[in-house]
């Protein structure tokens, strides 16, 4: 049972291109009129959620072929964006076309057509009983090729399934034929271009965007903001050669009263030398959220004097507290054993004041094999009969509700307890990020507008050093790399889980979540590219390649939730209870046609803010119209009526 | 005794006067602590120093007040004045603290100190002096009292009067006889006769001819014809006096076959789809001989009755569907998890448990049956006649999902409340007994209705832009069926319901000839419950918003054109690549046949797809429209608990600022804001175009604004109020207060309380 079937890659702007950003007086673009919005915002979802895997055979997909060539047309006026009715990027090649391929498509059967496969994207078309159908699978996200068999088809038929990193598997069969290139071959290279010595896509891509998303965010504008420096934090640039620590950013908040010495001998007290820095301040208490990797304490109980006087420093740069509270992320079992691996954890008898607190949350090997059960789960095929166990049976939910806890705890620490906090795992990048991410979400409004939360984003993981390269593996063939790992998927889920929680008070809407998830492992856009700071310097991702903010700021509108209004001084707790958090169906069962996502609210309000715009507007014509002929009349005049409301409007209408 | 009140001549006192006798052997309270009484509201028995328990862990802020059994409530008067809770739907016949009797669903007295408990049920006795009185209540509460400080004995007695109240003997000594007999009499005056029907009440009641003539018309079935032949149920006691047959069909045939049905039920038509085929319920034919002699006739008839002569299909809802006691344990299972157990035992496989249940799997199976009925309406065009042995539960769930999905008419609030009419009251679902208003029969006790409600939520929840109501307005409507002063509830038949209403007019000296509607009104007269503003909260903005945006004003209408124009020209922009890709399209017909039609068996998924499977998948292929056919998404991920209802009370799920609240009223701001928009436009367009003596523009008259929230003023913060919870409109606060009694977890211990009614305590306590 599919709806609106699609056809779209559910990623990449040829879904929907930036287009008219003045299109506010509806200069054409089908998204400001109360049809034109309803059906663009249909396909904006449909197409980022629901699978390019249905129709086929069934049932022209009507509406998405309309938005296939619409969008791609209005992308570029010029033809030679199109070969062989393939839509291309600026700067995307095509290397080979593959005729009579047979798409096995888990929901409705075979199709046969034609396999295109770019630098870019494998694009599989099929017309079949009227209906026009597309595949488009961006090579970024392919986690693995495997050759499946093709049962009675003689030798020269093969089959071939793509593993995808986003919970899907596309299978093909093909004859192999001396005459055309290998399809796996092609796909190899282009799917793992760093393993075959070629550059990612994102350097390839050559759209020109009229916003430019590397400006987004600045580090400096951003402490900034937070009213630093102050008295007692600084902004220093000791790590500006990332000398200090090669995993941080160049720019660090740091206590003002601690010599560089001490700082390096902290340094070599912390593993990967991610010493503790300030992340965020309490615009009143002062409290702050400090961030760092483990203490090298080691069998012996090393101690570091720098560090313990470090901490309490930090403690005393809040005045309201006489205490701090550590939150190590992982389990205690494991930070116990860590201590074995010269790492370990800061023992309360030598932190004078610190109340250390274990998170609990197990590690990225586990999260890993979470989400592979759940993709067993939810693709090609769902056990209608044990749908919920079955997810329960994942511990999904479980390690979302253990992070959301964690994170609460750490925004009520310091939101009631004015406490300042210090956030670590291990190494300071995985878990440490998605916590301190999470309760920064929670306490500060900022990061929960559409801008405020590419800071948070460009801040907390990209700067900080979440190694993307690492745990999504871009553009490397070695898919069982134990280094993978989905956690920033699973940040995004909680972000998630909170709108779900809070419709109003998120600017960014459900299409944006996906969106920044389709890009993670796109490669199209530089901005999840490396592992540092420093390797992206190197690489000069900036100046080679294009920020995925620059495609989402060059068309706010569509990311834009219209329930926001501002909470703008409130904390938001979510419920941390497995009664209100849900599976995300639709971000991991949108390949499913059947698990189309129901209506979307937001339609039904976007047309109803562009009916109260047009309404607004002819109220204001009348009595303009009014007062002109009564002006003479009568010089007694209401006043201006069309100033009595105001609920914010917070879409582009 | 009675505070101090005389005992109304008409007050039927059920219970020995031996147990009202209340010795006053403690000091009244400093204040004087006077509990709000309905005409016809007596007290019967009343304890002070009571503190009512509002958290498990604590009990610091814990009311202190009088606990007073009356012959309606359970009702609690705290000692300090309650500051006003703007978190509430305020009721205008229950206070805060108020417990109807009929909610009760079991009451529990427990002895801490002597480690006693026991179910009370009427006329019981009680050996212990209980230092709590716990009251599971059927609307999902838990109310705690404790008598630490109170009076044993007068404690002992309330508990009794309680438990010995909450039985009623006869169901003429539910309050509602009482109550609605004084209002009568005493709104005498203020009613000028017959200046409106039916006390301006718009729901169709069916028990007239016209209101099914009405129906007829509406749904254009020209075929059938309403028969009277049951007038003053003559035929069967369980059918409206009047039925809506084929036209085929005589009354002395109807009456010759009704002779074969259970309970003499002949079939009876509920609706017709546009494309003439008929929606029918019946009962079973008892004779087995003769089943198949009546049912051709039946069927010719409906046959006959189809403008296409389109063949006719049964469904057997006894075959397919979970039956009562199913759909009870489901019921008491999802309840047990969500109200009873403790919140952090069931926090850890939360959705297995709601699986293990059962409770969605059955939702799950009425909503997809309905849709296979739909399927043979709308997609075969045949009409459908629903079998249940009785026609008296199963189908009543069936036959309104189908209409709802079907016709939008039933989606709106009056639509709604004429399809309970129809397909629930008239067509006599016993609700005395599946409700079990007079706990006598825990066999036949089963929540139909609430199953019923709890799909047209799951379809509201999945097409929130297609119902005018709310889910609010479904969790209230739940729980009205717990108070028993309104005639939808509490009748087990139509016949059953005339009976006790005619004795009534007689007791209570009602005039003969007056309409039952105005002297015991059914519960759709919400202002006897609700002010006109807390009723907004039942109105759906984005039905009402679409609704303006459509229909009332001549300029939106031209807006909508010219917008779509723009739209369809941008489409024609794409006219030659859509040629490009058919072309390409054929190129590729012709080649097809080698390794396809090699692979196709295999790999196949649809080839044994079904011509209602077939039919499902185009119409989710196509966007919906919220106004048109309905077919709800029924795999188990579509469905999903609802909160409202079932984790309204429960305080550790409750999301301070949150919920889909926030969002609802954002959304009643904007269309409130709309309305006064279109109003300000309908005046300044005026009667008289061109010469304008300009009106002051306002918005609409505050009592007849529709949305609960109203357009905020550029003043106001734009964040929602602070009151405003996941639970809203309803609070936790003190209505939901589990304890384990030492250490044994209140819900094991009521898991067998059952078993335990006859026995003073547990077994081990005795040791």
């Amino acid at each position: 049972m599919e709806k609106q079937a699609g056809a779209a890659d559910g990623a990449g702007p040829n879904r929907n291109p930036w287009g008219s950003p003045t299109n506010g007086s509806g200069a054409g673009d089908a998204g400001d009129s109360p049809t034109g919005s309803h059906v663009e915002w249909c396909k904006q979802l449909i197409a980022a959620t629901i699978s390019s895997q249905i129709s086929g055979s069934v049932q022209p997909d009507f509406v998405n072929r309309d938005n296939k060539n619409l969008s791609a047309l209005r992308y570029g006026a010029q033809v030679k964006m199109f070969q062989n009715q393939v839509p291309l990027l600026p700067g995307e090649t095509i290397n080979t076309t593959v005729k009579d391929v047979m798409y096995i498509c888990p929901f409705s059967g075979l199709l046969n057509g034609t396999l295109t496969i770019t630098d870019y994207k494998l694009y599989f078309t099929s017309v079949e009983k009227e209906s026009h159908f597309v595949l488009d699978v961006n090579l970024g996200v392919i986690s693995r090729l495997e050759t499946i068999s093709v049962p009675n088809q003689g030798e020269n038929t093969k089959g071939l399934e793509l593993v995808c990193k986003d919970m899907r598997s596309p299978r093909f069969a093909y004859k192999t034929d001396e005459s055309q290139p290998d399809i796996v071959e092609v796909l190899n290279k282009h799917a793992f271009p760093l393993s075959h010595s070629l550059p990612l896509f994102a350097f390839l891509y050559k759209e020109q965007f009229p916003v430019d998303g590397w400006k987004v965010f600045d580090a400096a504008a951003e402490y900034r903001r937070q009213g630093l420096p102050n008295e007692s934090w600084t902004i220093s640039k000791i790590n500006s050669t990332y000398e200090l620590c090669d995993t941080y950013p160049s720019i660090l908040v740091i206590p003002t009263n601690i010599t560089d010495d001490d700082i390096k001998r902290v340094a070599l007290f912390r593993a990967k030398h991610r010493i503790p820095v300030l992340s965020w301040i309490h615009p009143e208490s002062q409290a702050t959220i400090v961030r760092c990797s483990q203490p090298l304490v080691g069998p012996s109980d090393r101690r570091c004097k720098e560090d313990e006087h470090f901490l309490q420093i930090i403690m005393d740069a809040n005045a309201q507290s006489h205490k701090l509270t550590i939150f190590d992320a992982r389990q205690s079992s494991v930070a116990i054993t860590n201590k074995a691996k010269d790492g370990g954890y800061e023992s309360e008898s030598f932190y004078s004041n610190v109340e250390l607190n274990f998170l609990e949350i197990p590690n990225i090997h586990v999260m890993r094999e979470s989400l592979r059960k759940m993709k067993d789960v939810v693709y090609p095929t769902i056990d209608e009969a044990h749908w919920h166990s079955a997810i329960d049976q994942t511990h999904w939910l479980e390690y979302i509700r253990l992070l959301l806890a964690g994170a609460a705890k750490i925004a009520d620490k310091l939101e009631s307890g004015k406490t300042s906090v210090v956030v670590h795992c291990s190494d300071g990048w995985d878990r440490t990020a998605q916590l301190t991410s999470l309760a920064m979400l929670m306490l500060d409004s900022y990061y929960r507008t559409l801008r405020g939360f590419q800071v948070l984003v460009e801040k907390e993981w990209i700067s900080f050093g979440h190694k993307f390269s690492a745990r999504v593996g871009h553009g490397d063939e070695n898919h069982a790399n134990s280094e993978r790992s989905p956690l920033f998927i699973q940040f995004i889920d909680c972000v998630w889980q909170m709108s779900r929680q809070f419709p109003a008070a998120f600017e960014f809407n459900e299409l944006f979540l996906i969106t920044v998830l389709d890009h993670l492992y796109s490669c199209l856009f530089g901005t999840f590219l490396y592992n540092s700071e420093q390797e992206r310097m190197a690489k000069e991702v900036q100046a080679k390649t294009v920020s995925l903010w620059s495609y989402i700021n060059s068309q706010p509108e569509d990311f834009t939730n219209p329930f926001y209004v501002d909470y703008e001084n409130h904390v938001l707790y979510p419920l941390v209870s497995s009664r209100h958090l849900e599976l995300w169906t639709s971000y991991y069962a949108r390949w499913n046609p059947r698990m189309r996502p129901q209506v979307p609210v937001h339609q039904t309000l976007k047309e109803m803010l562009i009916l109260r715009a047009e309404l607004q507007r002819r109220v204001e014509e009348l009595q303009r119209e009014a007062s002109s002929h009564s002006l003479s009349s009568s010089s007694e005049h209401s006043p201006s009526p069309t100033h009595t409301t105001g609920t914010p409007l917070h879409t582009a209408v | 005794m009675f505070s101090g009140k005389p005992i109304k001549p008409t007050f039927k006192c059920y219970l020995p006067p031996v147990q009202t006798d209340v010795k006053k052997n403690i000091e009244p309270p400093i204040k004087k602590l006077d509990p709000k009484l309905l005409p016809g509201e007596i007290v019967v028995n009343e304890v002070n120093f009571v503190r009512k328990c509002i958290s498990a862990e604590s009990n610091q802020d814990d009311p202190w007040g009088k606990l007073i059994c009356t012959n309606f409530k359970v009702s609690f008067i705290p000692q300090e004045a309650p500051s006003k809770q703007k978190s509430q739907l305020s009721h205008l016949l229950l206070g805060e603290h108020d417990i109807p009797l009929t909610c009760l669903e079991q009451v529990v007295t427990v002895n801490d100190t002597k480690g006693k408990k026991k179910v009370l049920g009427s006329n019981q006795k009680l050996k212990f002096n209980p230092t709590e009185l716990i009251l599971y209540c059927k609307d999902l509460r838990i109310i705690r009292f404790c008598f630490d400080e109170a009076g044993p004995e007068s404690a002992r007695k309330v508990c009794l009067a309680i438990a010995h109240y909450s039985h009623p003997a006869d169901l003429q000594l539910l309050f509602g006889f009482e109550y609605q007999g004084r209002r009568y009499h005493e709104s005498k005056g203020e009613r000028v006769n017959g200046s409106t029907p039916r006390g301006g009440m718009q729901t169709p009641i069916f028990d007239r001819p016209s209101d099914w003539d009405r129906e007829i018309k509406r749904t254009s079935a020209s075929e059938w014809r309403v028969c009277s032949i049951n007038e003053s149920y003559a035929i069967s006691p369980s059918l409206p006096e009047y039925i809506v047959v084929p036209v085929s069909l005589a009354d002395q045939d109807l009456k010759q076959y009704s002779l074969y049905f259970t309970d003499r039920r002949i079939p009876l038509w509920c609706w017709n789809h546009p494309n003439g085929s008929a929606l029918v319920r019946m009962a079973c034919v008892v004779d087995p001989l003769q089943q198949r002699k009546i049912d051709q006739r039946i069927f010719t008839a409906i046959t006959k009755s189809h403008p296409q002569r389109s063949e006719v299909i049964r469904s057997d809802l006894d075959k397919y569907l979970p039956n009562i006691q199913d759909i009870q344990s489901a019921f008491v299972k999802v309840r047990q998890i969500c109200v009873l157990d403790p919140f952090e035992e069931s926090e850890e496989r939360w959705l297995s448990s709601i699986d293990n249940s059962r409770w969605l799997e059955y939702v799950r199976a009425f909503l997809k049956h309905s849709a296979e009925i739909v399927y043979y309406m709308e997609g075969k065009n045949v009409s459908v006649i629903l079998q249940e042995e009785e026609d008296r539960d199963l189908n009543c769930v069936v036959s309104s999902l189908v209409q709802l999905m079907l016709d939008p008419h039933y989606r709106s609030l009056i639509g709604f409340q004429s399809l309970v009419q129809k397909e629930w009251v008239m067509a006599g679902h016993r609700f005395l007994d599946r409700c079990n208003h007079l706990k006598k029969n825990y066999k036949e006790e089963s929540p139909l209705f609430m199953l019923f409600l709890d799909c047209v939520w799951q379809m509201m929840n999945q097409y929130p832009a297609a119902f005018e109501f709310t889910e609010a307005y479904l969790t209230v409507l739940s729980d009205s069926m717990w108070i028993p002063l309104f005639s939808t509830f509490l009748f087990s038949s139509p016949k059953q319901r005339t009976q006790h209403l005619m004795d009534f007019a007689k007791n209570k000296a009602i005039p003969q000839g007056e309409d039952q509607v105005v002297y015991f009104p059914p519960v759709w007269e919400w202002s006897q419950q609700f002010s006109i503003k807390d009723q907004t909260l039942f109105n759906n903005p984005m039905y009402v918003g679409k609704g303006a945006a459509c229909v009332q004003n001549g300029e939106v209408k031209t807006f909508k054109r010219t917008k779509q124009k723009t739209y369809s020209s941008t489409l024609r922009g794409t006219a030659p690549l859509m040629r490009n890709g058919l072309k390409e399209g054929e190129d590729t017909l012709t080649r097809r046949g080698s390794l396809m039609s090699e692979l196709k068996p295999e790999f196949s998924a649809v080839k044994d797809e079904s011509p209602s499977e077939r039919f499902f998948r185009d119409w989710f292929s196509r966007p919906a429209d919220q106004q048109g056919l309905l077919i709800p998404l029924s795999m188990p991920s579509h469905l999903s608990l609802w909160k409202l209802f079932f984790l309204r009370w429960v305080p550790e799920a409750c999301i301070p600022r949150g919920g889909p609240i926030t969002a609802y009223h954002k959304l009643s701001q904007l269309v409130d804001e709309i309305e006064i928009l279109q109003s300000k436009l309908r005046q300044y367009k005026g009667p008289s175009p061109g010469n304008t003596p300009l009106p002051s523009p306002s918005g609409p008259p505050s009592d007849q604004r529709r949305m609960y929230f109203k357009a905020s003023s550029p003043d106001d913060p734009p964040t929602p109020p602070d009151f405003l919870t996941s639970s809203f409109p309803f609070t936790p606060m003190g209505n939901l207060c589990r304890r384990s009694v030492y250490g044994t977890p209140i819900s094991k211990f009521l898991n067998g309380a059952r078993i335990w009614l006859s026995t003073e305590t547990l077994a081990n306590d005795t040791v």
